[in-house]
C-alpha cells in the first residue's frame, strides 16, 4: 500500500507546478460543494471566535443516497438564500470590526482611522481571505478587495467601514460559500491540489474550515507526501475535535435531522413534547461517538450494546429512574429490556413512523437503507392503506394487518424486503415505549430475512450486528460523506481499502476514518471530462 | 385619471365637518404604477401590535376543528368577516422555568419577547415590534408609535428592555398631534435622500458579481448551471438594492385632516368603543403616509379595568369574582366582556381594511398581532394565552387556520412571526421556550 | 426492575397482566408518585348542575356570601354601631364614582378598607385583631360526609362518615370552612383552583415515594416518604402532568418518613407526634411547612398503580391556617374579591378546634383537618448531591411582610390587646385605598372618616405615601400620568 501511495505522489510532484492550482488553466474542478449550515457556522467560530453571533436561515438541504452531504455537491443557492447570506455576512463583518472586537481580530492599526490604509486593509484582506477562502488569494483578488476597502473608506469617513464592508464581501463571495476542489493531473488520475486535501480532511474529521497548521502543511507541499499527509491524518484523529467531525458524520447518516418533521398525536402520545426530540436526537450521537471515540470500540457493538446516554427526558421514556447529576447521565438497559443498539433507541424507533402508531414498514425500510445501504424503492401509487390502519376489524395488531396484506404478490416483493426488521421492533409503540401488547393483544416479534429467523430487539440487533453488510454500509457512507458522491453510485472498489482496514483493526472507527483518509482513492479520481460537454451531463465520472 | 379625485370623509371626528384625503390614490399609483412594475417593489409590509386585558373563555373561543375552515366559535364570531385573513393559535404554553409566574405580566411579556420575565413589569429583551422596526423602519419618520384606547400611556408593551416602555399616546387627540402636528412629514416632498448605507451595500454586491468570470473558470456541466444560479441570485439582489435607492413608493397626498376635538377617554366602555377605532385609523392613516411602519395600541393593561357603566365590579375584578355557572361551565359576564374585546379588535382590523392601497387594502400589506395576559383571568393561569394573528403581510402569510399549539411554547409564533417580517432569525426565544421551529404552513 | 413490576408498569392493558400476577415472593420494591392535585380536603356536596354557591348536601345554607354585593356589604357595615348611616352609605355607594379613572377599584378599595375596621370601637383593624369584631356568622358544613383521618381513634358524634363508610372521621376544619366560597368545589372554587393551577404550573412539585419488601399491594412492612422536589411538574402536549418523570425528594423541613401497612392497595402509615408536608399556596412566599400534629397518610393506589389518590391529615394549629389564609394577599383583598370573610373564619375555627389543648387554659390550639391527594406515577429518586428547593428572591419582600403581619395578629390573639397594622405590608389595604381615590371628589370624606393604619401626621392629615417613580421615557412625551395605579397590588 505504501509503495503504490509513494509512486502516485511522486508522480504528482512531477506534475505540480509553481502558480496555485485555483490561479492555473491545468486545474480542473473536481468538486464544488456548497457549505452546510454547521459548516458555515464552525467556520466563522474558528476564524472569528466564539463570540461572534451568526444568525439567519440557511437553505433547506436534501438527503441524496442517505447522505444530506451529498446534496452539497449538487445544490446552488437560490435568492433568497443569497439575500440571507448577504445579510449574515454583514452582520459578522459588522462584530468583528467593531470597537469591541477590532483590537483582537484587526492585527494592524491604520495611520489614520478616517482614511485609507492600504497597507493595513492588505494585512487584513490577506489573512482573512486565506482563512476564508481556504486558500491564499491572489494578488488581482487582494488587490481588488483592498481598492474596494479604499472607496468604502473614503465615502464613510471611516477606515473600519471600509475593511467591514471588504470582509462581507468576503463572506458572501462563492469562494467562501463553495468549496472548490481542484485536480491537478498525476498519470492517469488526477489528483486534489494540497488545500483541496486540507478542506477535504478537515470537513472530514473536524467539520470545519482547515485551521492554520493545516493550511501551512498545504502551503509547503507537506500535504502531497506521503509522510506529511499521515502526519496530519494523526493530528486531526488524535484530537478531541474528532468528535464534532463525528457527530456531523452520524447525523447525517442516522438521518437524526428526520426530527425536524416529526409530530405525534397529541391525543393518543400525550407524553411526546417538545424536548423529546432532541433529547431522543442527542441520547443516538452520545452513545454513537462513545462508542465510536472514546471506548474506540467495535462498531458492530452499536447493534447489541445496552450503553446509553439519557436526560431527564428520555428517561421519562424508557420509564427509569433519572440520578440528576449532570444533565446526561449514562444508563445501561437490562437484559430483558429488549433494548440493543441504536435501533431500539428512541430516535430510530420514533422517526420512522406514524403520529398515532408505529410502523414496521418505515423502520424496516429506513433501517434496511441506513445500516445496510439497501433503499427500497416507493411504493406505487395506487396502493389501497385502509385495511391496515383498520384497527375495528379482526385483525387487531399492526403485525397481522400488514403480513395479511402483504401477500399480495406486487406488493410482496418489497414488502419480504423491508418489513421483517420492523416486524421485529413492534414490541415499541411510536415513540420508543416499551409494549408487549397491543389492543390487548400479546405482539408476535419474530421475523425473517433470508432465512435467518429471530426476534425482538435484541435479536434484530444480533442479526445486523453480524450482517457484513453492515460495516461495508458504514464504510461506503463515511467515503461518499467526505467525497460528496451519491453512495449509491459508488463503487466498491472505491472504498474497499479504506473497507479492509475497518475490518483488520476489529471494526474501529478511527481505522476506518484513517484508512479512507489515506486510500488513494480519497484524493484521486478519474480524469474529469471535458468542461465544453455540450449535453451538460456530470462532468465528474464515477466511481 | 387626475390628482383632483379624493374622497371626503365627512363627520370623522366628533361630527365636525373634518375633510380627509384617501392616502395612497390610486392615480398616483397608475402614474407610478409603470415603475413600481419595473423595480417589481412591493408596498412595505407594515406591523401592528393590539393588546386586550384578561383573554377569553377557553370553552368559548377555541374552534373544535384545527387547519383551514375551523369552526368559527361565539367568541370569534365578531371576527368572522376577516376570518379568511387571519390566523388563531389556541393552546401556546408560557414556560416560567425558574422565575416566578408574575400574575398579569409572564404571560404577556413572552409573548412580545418569547422570554419568562426575571421581574414583574419588565422586559427581560427588546419586544418584537422593536426588532422587527429594526429591520422595516428604515426611512420613514417614527421607528414605531405606541396609542392607548384607556388613556394611561403606561398601556404600551413596546420596548427596549428591561422597565422603559415607550410612552403610549393617551387621546386621539395627542396621537394626532404626534403624528400629523408640527414635524409631519410628507413623504411626497422633494428632498428626499437614499440611505447613505445602502449604496455602500450596492458596492459589495457589484464586487460579489465581478467575482463571476474568476470563479466560472474551468467550470462544467451541472456546476456551470449551479454557479449560474447562485451569480443570478447575487444579480437579483443588486436589482433590490437599486429599487432603495429610488424614492420610496409610498407617495400620499394628504389633506391634512382637522384635529380630532377633547374627549373623555377612560376605562369606561362607551369611551373604549369611541376611542378605539379612532386611534386604530389615525395608526392606519400614519402606516399608509409611511408616518411609521409600527403601530402599537393596547386597549387597556394587562388586569383590564375597562368597565361597563352600572358595574359596579369591572372586568377585572369580575374575573376574579363571578361565580362559574354550574350549567354552563363557565362565567357568563366574563364572557360578555371578552366578546367585547374581540369586537374592538374587529373594529381596528376595519380601519386597516378601510384603506385601499394598490390591488389591496392597508391590511392585506399588513401584519396584526393581537393578544393577552392570560389564559384563564380567573386563576392567573398562563396555558393557552389567546394568540391572533391578522392581514396578508403582503402575500407572506397564509391565512385562514385556527392552530392547536398542544403545549409548544408561544415564542413559536413570534418566531413566525419574525419569518414573515422577512426578518433572518433561525431562532427565538430563550430557556424552554427557546425554538428554532415556525409554523411551517403559514409561511408563503 | 423484575418483569414482573415491568409489566405492572406498562401503559397498555397492564392491569390485565396484573390480574394474572400471582402474590410474588418477597421482593425490595419502590413506587414513586409526584403529586397533581393537593388541596383542603372538602367534599363537596352539589350535584354536577347546581350553581356555584348553591345550598347542597354539604352545605346547607350554600357557601359563604360576605361582601358579594351592596346587601351582604351593609349588613357587614351595620354592625359597627360607630358608624353613621352617612357613612355605611357613602362606603356602599361612593358617590360620584364615575368621575374617577378606575371606579371598580375605587369601590374595591374603599370597601376592603370598611371591612377591615369592624372592631366593637373606631380604629381597631379586625384583620389582625379578629376578637374585636363581632362574629359575622360562618356558614358551616351540615353534612355528615367528610373526608379525612380518624386521628383520635374515637367515633364521636361531631365526626363525619367517610365516603367508603368509614366512621369516626376527624375532619372540624372542614366543618369550619368547607363553605367557604373560594375553597368550595374544587372544580370551581376560585382558591383552591388558583393554587392547584400555580402548582401545576410549575411553583412547587411535591412528591412520595413509597417502598417495601414484600408486595406493592399487600405489605405489612412498607415505608412512606412525602416532601418537596426541586424538579419542576411536567406537563403533556394535553397539559396533564406527565407521567414516569423522574423527581429527587429532598429531605428539608418539609419531609416526612412513616411506617405503613398495604392492604389491597390501600397504605396506611402509622400516626406519629409530627408529619412535615409542604403547604399548599398560589405564591412562592407561601411555600413553606404544614405541621400536621398526630399526623398520617392514607393512599389508594389504583390496580394497574398508574394512579394514587387519598389524604395526609392531622391537628394544625389554628392561628397558623388563619394566618396563612388571611394574609396571602390582605385579609380585606380575599374578602371583597374570593367572598369570604377571615373574621368569621375565625370564630369557626375557635369554635371547631378539636385537639392540642393549651396546657394552661384547656383551650384547644388545633384542629383535625387533612389535604387530599391525587397523583401519577413518578420516579422519585434521592439526590446526589445535596438539593435544595429553590426560593425566588423576588418574593422576599412578601414572605417578610407576610411574617410581620402574621406575629401582630399572633400576639393580639394572644394577649388579647389591640395590636397596629405593620406599615408596609399592605394589609388595610393602605396606601392603597388612599392612591386610587386619589381623583375622586368625594375623597376627603373616605380620608377624614375611614381608619387608616398610617399614622397621621402633626396636621391632622394623613401622610400621603411617596409619589411613584415616573418609569424612564425614551422619547419626551407631553401626555400626564394622571392616574392612580393599582397595578402594584396582586389580584
Amino acid at each position: 500500500m505504501r509503495k503504490k501511495v509513494i509512486l502516485a505522489v511522486a508522480a504528482l510532484l512531477a506534475a505540480s507546478t509553481a502558480i496555485p492550482a485555483w490561479a492555473a488553466a491545468s486545474g480542473q474542478v473536481v468538486g464544488l460543494r456548497r457549505l452546510s449550515e454547521q459548516e458555515y457556522r464552525n467556520s466563522i467560530a474558528d476564524i472569528f471566535g466564539k463570540d461572534i453571533t451568526v444568525q439567519g436561515m440557511f437553505e433547506p438541504q436534501v438527503r441524496m443516497g442517505g447522505l444530506v452531504a451529498t446534496s452539497t455537491a449538487v445544490l446552488s443557492v437560490t435568492p433568497t438564500g443569497f439575500e440571507s447570506f448577504s445579510k449574515m455576512a454583514d452582520a459578522i463583518a459588522i462584530q468583528v470590526t467593531d470597537q469591541k472586537h477590532r483590537a483582537k481580530l484587526v492585527s494592524c492599526t491604520p495611520k489614520s482611522p478616517k482614511e485609507p490604509d492600504d497597507a493595513c486593509a492588505s494585512e487584513f484582506f490577506s489573512r482573512y481571505g486565506l482563512l476564508l477562502f481556504r486558500r491564499p488569494l491572489t494578488d488581482t483578488e487582494l488587490k481588488a478587495r483592498v481598492t474596494l476597502a479604499r472607496t468604502m473608506t473614503k465615502a464613510s469617513g471611516d477606515f473600519y467601514t471600509g475593511l467591514r464592508y471588504g470582509l462581507a464581501e468576503l463572506v458572501q463571495s462563492p469562494n467562501f460559500l463553495f468549496r472548490k476542489e481542484l485536480g491537478v493531473p498525476a498519470g492517469k488520475v488526477f489528483t486534489l491540489e494540497p488545500y483541496s486535501r486540507a478542506s477535504r480532511l478537515s470537513f472530514l474529521m473536524w467539520d470545519t474550515t482547515p485551521d492554520k497548521e493545516l493550511l501551512d502543511a498545504a502551503q509547503t507541499g507537506e500535504l502531497n507526501s506521503a509522510a506529511g499527509l499521515e502526519k496530519q491524518i494523526s493530528r486531526l484523529i488524535a484530537s478531541p475535535r474528532l468528535d464534532s467531525g463525528m457527530r456531523a458524520f452520524f447525523s447525517d447518516m442516522l438521518e437524526l435531522d428526520t426530527f425536524d418533521n416529526v409530530s405525534k398525536d397529541a391525543l393518543i402520545y400525550p407524553k411526546w413534547g417538545g424536548a423529546m426530540a432532541p433529547s431522543a436526537r442527542e441520547e443516538t450521537l452520545r452513545t454513537t461517538v462513545n462508542l465510536a471515540l472514546h471506548d474506540n470500540g467495535d462498531m458492530r457493538d452499536l447493534m447489541t450494546t445496552r450503553k446509553t446516554f439519557i436526560n431527564r427526558s428520555m428517561a421519562a421514556i424508557y420509564d427509569v429512574d433519572f440520578t440528576f447529576d449532570s444533565e446526561w447521565m449514562p444508563y445501561e438497559f437490562p437484559k430483558d429490556s429488549g433494548r440493543s443498539g441504536v435501533v431500539t433507541q428512541v430516535s430510530m424507533l420514533s422517526m420512522f413512523s406514524h403520529p398515532g402508531q408505529s410502523s414496521p414498514t418505515k423502520r424496516g425500510v429506513a433501517l434496511m437503507d441506513i445500516f445496510l445501504c439497501e433503499p427500497t424503492p416507493t411504493p406505487p401509487a395506487n396502493v389501497d392503506f385502509s385495511a391496515i390502519n383498520d384497527t375495528s376489524g379482526p385483525l387487531k395488531t399492526v403485525r397481522q394487518r400488514l403480513l395479511a396484506h402483504a401477500t399480495t404478490p406486487t406488493c410482496a416483493s418489497c414488502h419480504t424486503h423491508s418489513d421483517p426488521i420492523g416486524l421485529s421492533l413492534e414490541g415499541f409503540d411510536t415513540i420508543g415505549q416499551r409494549r408487549l401488547t397491543e389492543n390487548g393483544q400479546p405482539i408476535d416479534l419474530t421475523a425473517t430475512i433470508k432465512g435467518k429467523t429471530f426476534k425482538d430487539g435484541a435479536g434484530l440487533g444480533q442479526f445486523l450486528h453480524d450482517d457484513p453488510k453492515y460495516p461495508a454500509c458504514m464504510a461506503r457512507k463515511l467515503y461518499a460523506y467526505g467525497t460528496g458522491l451519491n453512495s449509491e453510485d459508488v463503487e466498491t472498489s472505491s472504498f474497499k481499502t479504506a473497507y479492509k482496514t475497518f475490518v483488520d483493526s476489529g471494526y474501529r472507527m478511527r481505522a476506518l476514518i484513517k484508512g479512507l483518509a489515506e486510500s488513494p482513492e480519497f484524493f484521486n479520481t478519474p480524469a474529469p471530462v471535458s468542461a465544453d460537454a455540450s449535453n451538460g451531463q456530470t462532468k465528474l465520472a464515477l466511481h | 385619471m387626475t390628482l383632483h379625485r379624493r374622497t371626503l370623509l365627512r363627520g370623522l371626528f366628533q361630527g365636525s365637518a373634518a375633510v380627509m384625503g384617501v392616502p395612497f390614490l390610486d392615480c398616483f399609483l397608475d402614474s407610478k404604477g409603470q415603475a413600481l412594475a419595473a423595480t417589481g417593489q412591493r408596498l412595505p409590509t407594515r406591523f401592528s401590535t393590539f393588546f386586550y386585558g384578561l383573554g377569553l373563555t377557553t370553552q368559548l373561543w377555541v374552534p373544535k376543528k384545527t387547519g383551514l375552515d375551523y369552526d368559527t366559535t361565539s367568541q370569534l364570531q365578531p371576527l368572522e368577516p376577516f376570518k379568511k385573513k387571519m390566523n388563531v393559535f389556541s393552546g401556546m404554553r408560557v414556560m416560567v422555568d425558574d422565575n416566578p409566574n408574575f400574575q398579569h405580566w409572564s404571560g404577556n411579556a413572552a409573548i412580545v419577547t418569547g422570554i419568562a420575565p426575571t421581574k414583574a413589569s419588565q422586559f427581560d429583551s427588546k419586544t418584537i415590534d422593536q426588532t422587527i422596526a429594526d429591520v422595516i423602519s428604515r426611512g420613514s419618520r417614527f421607528k414605531t408609535v405606541a396609542a392607548a384606547a384607556s388613556g394611561d400611556p403606561k398601556h404600551c408593551y413596546s420596548s427596549l428592555g428591561g422597565a422603559n416602555t415607550l410612552p403610549a399616546e393617551p387621546t386621539p387627540l395627542a396621537l394626532y398631534t404626534r403624528l400629523f402636528g408640527p414635524g409631519f412629514q410628507d413623504p411626497s416632498k422633494a428632498d428626499w435622500k437614499p440611505d447613505p448605507q445602502v449604496m455602500l451595500q450596492q458596492s459589495v454586491l457589484s464586487a460579489v458579481a465581478d467575482e463571476r468570470k474568476d470563479f466560472m473558470k474551468n467550470l462544467g456541466g451541472t456546476d456551470k448551471d449551479r454557479m449560474d444560479q447562485y451569480f443570478t441570485s447575487v444579480r437579483e439582489a443588486e436589482v433590490q438594492i437599486a429599487a432603495e435607492l429610488q424614492r420610496p413608493e409610498v407617495v400620499a397626498k394628504v389633506a391634512i385632516p382637522a384635529s380630532p376635538g377633547d374627549m373623555v377617554v377612560n376605562y369606561a366602555l362607551p369611551n373604549v368603543r369611541q376611542v378605539t377605532p379612532l386611534m386604530a385609523k389615525l395608526g392606519a392613516l400614519a402606516m399608509a403616509t409611511d408616518q411609521t411602519r409600527v403601530f402599537n395600541l393596547a386597549i387597556s393593561e394587562p388586569g383590564s379595568n375597562i368597565y361597563v357603566p352600572g358595574d359596579p365590579l369591572g372586568y377585572h375584578i369580575t374575573t376574579h369574582m363571578e361565580a362559574i355557572d354550574q350549567t354552563l361551565g363557565y362565567q357568563p359576564r366574563v364572557a360578555k366582556y371578552n366578546v367585547y374585546s374581540m369586537e374592538l379588535l374587529a373594529a381596528t382590523l376595519k380601519e386597516l381594511d378601510s384603506i385601499p392601497e394598490g390591488d389591496g387594502t392597508l391590511l392585506d400589506h399588513s401584519l396584526v398581532m393581537a393578544y393577552s395576559d392570560q389564559s384563564y383571568a380567573k386563576i392567573h393561569a398562563v396555558d393557552g394565552i389567546p394568540i391572533m394573528l391578522a392581514g396578508n403581510a403582503n402575500g407572506r402569510m397564509k391565512t385562514g387556520y385556527h392552530i392547536a399549539g398542544g403545549g409548544a411554547p408561544v415564542s413559536r409564533v413570534g418566531l413566525t412571526v419574525q419569518k414573515i417580517m422577512g426578518l433572518g432569525v433561525d431562532g427565538w426565544g430563550k430557556g424552554s421556550m427557546e425554538t428554532k421551529s415556525a409554523y411551517p404552513e403559514l409561511l408563503a | 426492575m423484575t418483569l414482573r413490576q415491568l409489566l405492572l408498569g406498562s401503559t397498555v392493558a397492564g392491569c390485565a397482566l396484573a390480574m394474572l400476577a400471582e402474590p410474588a415472593a418477597a421482593a425490595p420494591w419502590k413506587r414513586g408518585f409526584v403529586v397533581r392535585e393537593y388541596g383542603f380536603a372538602f367534599r363537596y356536596g352539589g350535584r354536577p348542575e347546581s350553581a356555584e354557591t348553591d345550598p347542597a348536601s354539604d352545605c346547607a345554607r350554600g357557601s359563604s356570601v360576605h361582601f358579594a354585593d351592596e346587601a351582604e356589604m351593609r349588613k357587614t357595615l351595620e354592625k359597627q354601631p360607630w358608624r353613621s348611616k352617612q357613612e355605611i352609605d357613602y362606603i356602599v355607594k361612593p358617590p360620584e364614582i364615575d368621575k374617577a379613572r378606575l371606579p371598580t377599584y375605587v369601590r374595591f378599595y374603599v370597601w376592603g378598607r370598611a371591612a377591615s375596621y369592624r372592631g366593637w370601637r373606631k380604629g381597631i383593624e379586625t384583620y389582625v385583631n379578629p376578637f374585636a369584631a363581632p362574629d359575622p356568622g360562618q356558614p358551616e358544613v351540615t353534612g355528615r360526609i367528610g373526608d379525612g383521618l380518624n386521628l383520635d381513634g374515637k367515633i364521636k358524634a361531631t365526626d363525619f362518615i367517610g365516603p367508603d363508610g368509614e366512621r369516626g372521621i376527624d375532619n372540624a376544619l372542614y366543618r369550619a370552612w368547607g363553605c367557604d366560597a373560594p375553597f368550595r368545589n374544587p372544580a370551581s372554587g376560585t382558591l383552591d383552583l388558583r393554587e392547584n393551577t400555580q402548582m401545576q404550573e410549575g411553583l412547587y412539585t411535591v412528591v412520595i415515594r413509597i417502598s417495601g419488601n414484600k408486595d406493592p399491594m399487600n405489605d405489612d412492612d412498607a415505608t412512606v416518604e412525602i416532601g418537596y422536589s426541586p424538579d419542576k411538574i411536567v406537563r403533556d402536549a394535553r397539559a396533564n402532568v406527565a407521567p414516569d418523570y423522574s423527581y429527587r425528594i429532598v429531605k428539608s423541613e418539609q419531609y416526612t418518613k412513616l411506617k405503613a401497612k398495604i392492604v389491597n392497595g390501600v397504605v396506611e402509615t402509622e400516626q406519629v407526634d409530627e408529619v412535615h408536608v409542604p403547604r399548599i399556596g398560589w405564591f412562592p412566599d407561601q411555600m413553606g411547612d404544614a405541621d400536621f400534629h398526630k399526623g398520617k397518610l392514607k393512599l389508594k393506589i389504583a390496580a394497574d398503580g398508574r394512579s394514587a389518590a387519598g389524604v395526609v391529615g392531622g391537628y394544625r394549629n389554628w392561628l397558623d391556617l388563619l394566618s396563612e389564609n388571611t394574609f396571602a394577599q390582605t385579609g380585606a383583598e380575599q374578602g371583597i374579591r374570593d367572598h369570604e370573610d377571615a373574621v368569621s373564619l375565625y370564630y369557626a375555627l375557635k369554635r371547631n378546634a378539636d385537639g392540642m389543648p393549651d396546657l394552661k387554659t384547656g383551650r384547644n390550639t388545633a384542629i383535625s383537618m387533612a389535604y387530599r391527594i391525587q397523583a401519577v406515577p413518578a420516579h422519585v429518586v434521592d439526590p446526589a448531591t445535596p438539593a435544595q428547593v429553590r426560593r425566588p428572591v423576588e418574593d422576599e419582600k412578601r414572605r417578610k411582610g407576610f411574617e410581620m403581619v402574621k406575629s401582630a395578629m399572633l400576639k393580639a390573639v394572644s394577649t388579647r390587646t389591640v395590636q397596629e397594622v405593620p406599615l408596609g405590608t399592605g394589609e388595610g389595604q393602605f396606601p392603597a385605598m388612599e392612591r386610587t381615590i386619589a381623583d375622586l371628589p368625594s375623597r376627603d370624606f373616605f380620608l377624614k372618616t375611614l381608619d387608616a393604619p398610617g399614622k397621621l401626621d402633626e396636621n391632622g392629615k394623613v401622610i400621603t405615601p411617596k409619589p411613584q417613580a415616573e418609569p424612564q421615557r425614551q422619547v419626551k412625551n407631553d401626555a400626564t400620568t394622571a392616574v392612580a395605579s393599582a397595578e402594584d397590588d396582586d389580584q
